[in-house]
């Protein structure tokens, strides 16, 4: 009998219970178990003078983005955005547990339709500030018209302890490009729960990426559905964890008509005590012939005590396909770091430099060459702040 | 003095007792390029391996003096700093880190352990260029991860390119020759003899006389289940291709 159980807001208000490990998909991530605090929700909080700004500030993305939304502790923030915005509440026809919570608890979020080529990245950022532990929902629909193109980066920052749960539904019209790349650098203390539902049309190119750096605990799913031929989507993400982060990330690709492509990369680095988790699923549907879906997950572990599991899943109703799936893990290779020492690159920066070289490879599906620099640059900075040990 | 005294040699495998060297020494002045020839399983890959401090090998009597110092003690990116070169017989690919910036990084490590300014990235590119050049190293492999799909000869002059701009004061090359055909060797070659000087040392181990066409050494020694059986000039390569290993390792036996 979990503690927890008794006192999660989100099961008094909705009778039902959290995901546990007895639920295949959340073997790895009791939230029964491990979620600590009640996190009791829609807790008005006023943030302290100048902390908005603080946390703001601290989006990667400051010199990249134009257009800006801001989510103070789940509600809009107009002064510190640089867009209009109105909220209308969407129909959701999602029912996994992160998505009841969301709908349940949901105080505001980005409604975007995007029309035209707009170059320019968009920002949405979610602030929690520092105050009493609760739950902070918000929920985001975007929408890209057929042939229009977009990149939207997803900052989550804040400070103390708060469980944070963020939902995105998306829709990429016909012949239309989006690029998302979602940053999560939630405070040490804080829960991080999202769901983002992606549904792209006829010959539509999709590119989504996922830092997960911050939280404590992490619980990522991502369903990307093709519903038009000739379509492309890559998917993919970097981990960054030490202490006793625990990230897990689950993805399910459904192609459900012919002729897409679809690639998720995951490069994951585990240090100290982390726990590290990949669950990607490919289905493809009866009829969707010459479907193209690979996925691979690959892991770096820094520390004995670190772990990493891996669980690719292939679920395949069409006889014309090439779907694969390929999962690695282990630590730095000791011939490389030899050779670079070997050319007088002292021993932490030779890994510090094959480490940024792994990672790095999930950042080479993003476009846009500014938020690729910005990513390389907290990479490294992650890597000089949590690798003191040689 | 004395670029580098190998005393008395012996050295084993960490995890195995069986030794490798057994009872090395050879003395290599600046200026002096030594070949080091010997059969497969003499230990030249070994003693490749323990003047450039890779892990794995336990010396058990002997001693390495570098420049007055004891090489031995030193990490190996300490030695590199103080100018050992080891051109590996099997370039190491490196996924992800750019050749040129692999490059950048060791050059500016290096000078920062010797207390010297880094050098400036247009400085660092013009050198670099300049040295690419003489060695037909392309300005895409430069741009490549390091040695990530580069065929055996420019895996080779890849590895003569990083000598050429760190500028070792002791090159150790190990098997060099190994894969390349005879224009590649002529390449390689020419980037080696480029930077022999007055105050450069460099062991050059080789199976096969044929390299020791083109890298003329001053002297020869014959190695044989782990120690040095033989020296002399050049001439005896050519007594070696002729006679074989067999004649010279029997004693050793």
């Amino acid at each position: 009998m979990s503690t927890a159980l008794a006192k999660t807001a989100a099961e008094e208000a909705l009778g039902f219970q959290l995901p546990h490990r007895r639920m295949e998909d959340w073997r790895w991530t009791d939230l029964r178990q491990m979620i600590d605090k009640p996190y009791p929700p829609r807790q008005k909080v006023q943030a302290k003078a100048g902390e908005v700004e603080r946390l703001v500030g601290a989006s990667i993305f400051a010199s990249v983005a134009a257009t800006r939304m801001v989510f103070v502790n789940g509600e809009y923030d107009a002064a510190h955005s640089r867009l209009a915005n109105a909220w209308v509440e969407s129909k959701s026809e999602l029912s996994d547990p992160i998505n009841l919570m969301n709908v349940a608890f949901a105080t505001d979020g980005a409604r975007l339709r995007i029309e035209g080529n707009v170059d320019t990245p968009i920002e949405l950022i979610f602030v929690s500030t520092d105050a009493a532990p609760r739950t902070v929902a918000t929920r985001n629909v975007i929408e890209v018209a057929d042939d229009a193109s977009a990149t939207i980066v997803e900052t989550h920052l804040g400070e103390g302890s708060y469980l944070a749960n963020s939902v995105t539904e998306i829709r990429v019209g016909n012949n239309a490009r989006l690029d998302r790349v979602k940053v999560e650098l939630e405070s040490h203390d804080a829960v991080h729960l999202a769901h983002c539902h992606v549904i792209v049309g006829h010959s539509v190119t999709f590119r989504d990426f996922t830092l997960t750096t911050g939280a404590k605990l992490n619980r990522q799913d991502g369903t990307f559905r093709f519903i038009g031929e000739f379509a492309d989507a890559k998917v993919s993400g970097a981990y960054l964890l030490a202490g006793k982060q625990h990230a897990d990330t689950r993805l399910v690709v459904d192609h459900e008509v012919a002729n897409c492509a679809s690639r998720e990369l995951f490069k994951c680095v585990m240090d100290d005590h982390a726990r590290g988790i990949f669950q990607g699923k490919v289905i493809v549907r009866p009829g969707a012939q010459k479907t193209d879906g690979k996925q691979s997950s690959h892991a770096l572990l820094l520390s004995e005590t670190a772990e990493f599991d891996a669980k690719p899943e292939l679920e395949i109703y069409a006889d014309d396909v090439a779907c694969g799936h390929g999962a690695t893990s282990g630590d730095l290779n000791h011939d490389h770091v030899f050779y670079l020492k070997s050319r007088g690159i002292p021993e932490a920066e030779a890994k510090a430099l094959l480490i940024a070289a792994f990672v790095g490879e999930a950042f080479d599906m993003i476009h846009h060459d500014g938020i690729k620099a910005a990513l390389e640059e907290f990479a490294a900075r992650w890597l000089t702040e949590h690798r003191r040990k040689g | 003095m004395t670029l580098l005294n190998i005393d008395n040699l012996h050295v084993k495998l960490e995890d195995e007792d069986r030794e490798i060297i057994r009872g090395l020494s050879l003395k290599v002045n600046p200026g002096e390029v030594h070949a080091i020839m010997g059969p497969n399983g003499s230990g030249k890959s070994t003693l490749s391996y323990v003047l450039s401090g890779r892990e794995g090998y336990e010396v058990t009597e002997g001693s390495v003096t570098y420049k007055g110092e004891d090489l031995l003690e030193m990490p190996p990116e300490e030695r590199a700093a103080k100018g050992v070169f080891l051109a590996f017989q099997y370039p190491i690919e490196i996924p992800g880190v750019a050749t040129m910036q692999f490059l950048k990084v060791a050059l500016n490590s290096q000078r920062k352990a010797r207390g010297e300014k880094e050098l400036s990235t247009p400085d660092f590119m013009r050198l670099v260029k300049d040295r690419a050049a003489k060695l037909n190293v392309s300005q895409d492999m430069l741009k490549r991860p390091v040695n990530v799909g580069f065929s055996g000869g420019e895996k080779k002059r890849a590895e003569i390119l990083q000598m050429a701009v760190l500028e070792p004061s002791l090159c150790i090359l190990d098997e060099t020759d190994s894969g390349l055909d005879i224009d590649a060797l002529r390449v390689v070659a020419e980037g080696v003899n480029a930077l022999r000087s007055p105050d450069r040392g460099m062991i050059v181990i080789t199976h096969y006389q044929r390299l020791l066409d083109y890298i003329v050494p001053d002297f020869v020694h014959v190695l044989s289940k782990g120690r040095i059986v033989k020296s002399g000039d050049k001439s005896l390569a050519l007594e070696l291709e002729e006679k074989g290993y067999a004649e010279f390792t029997q004693d050793a036996a």
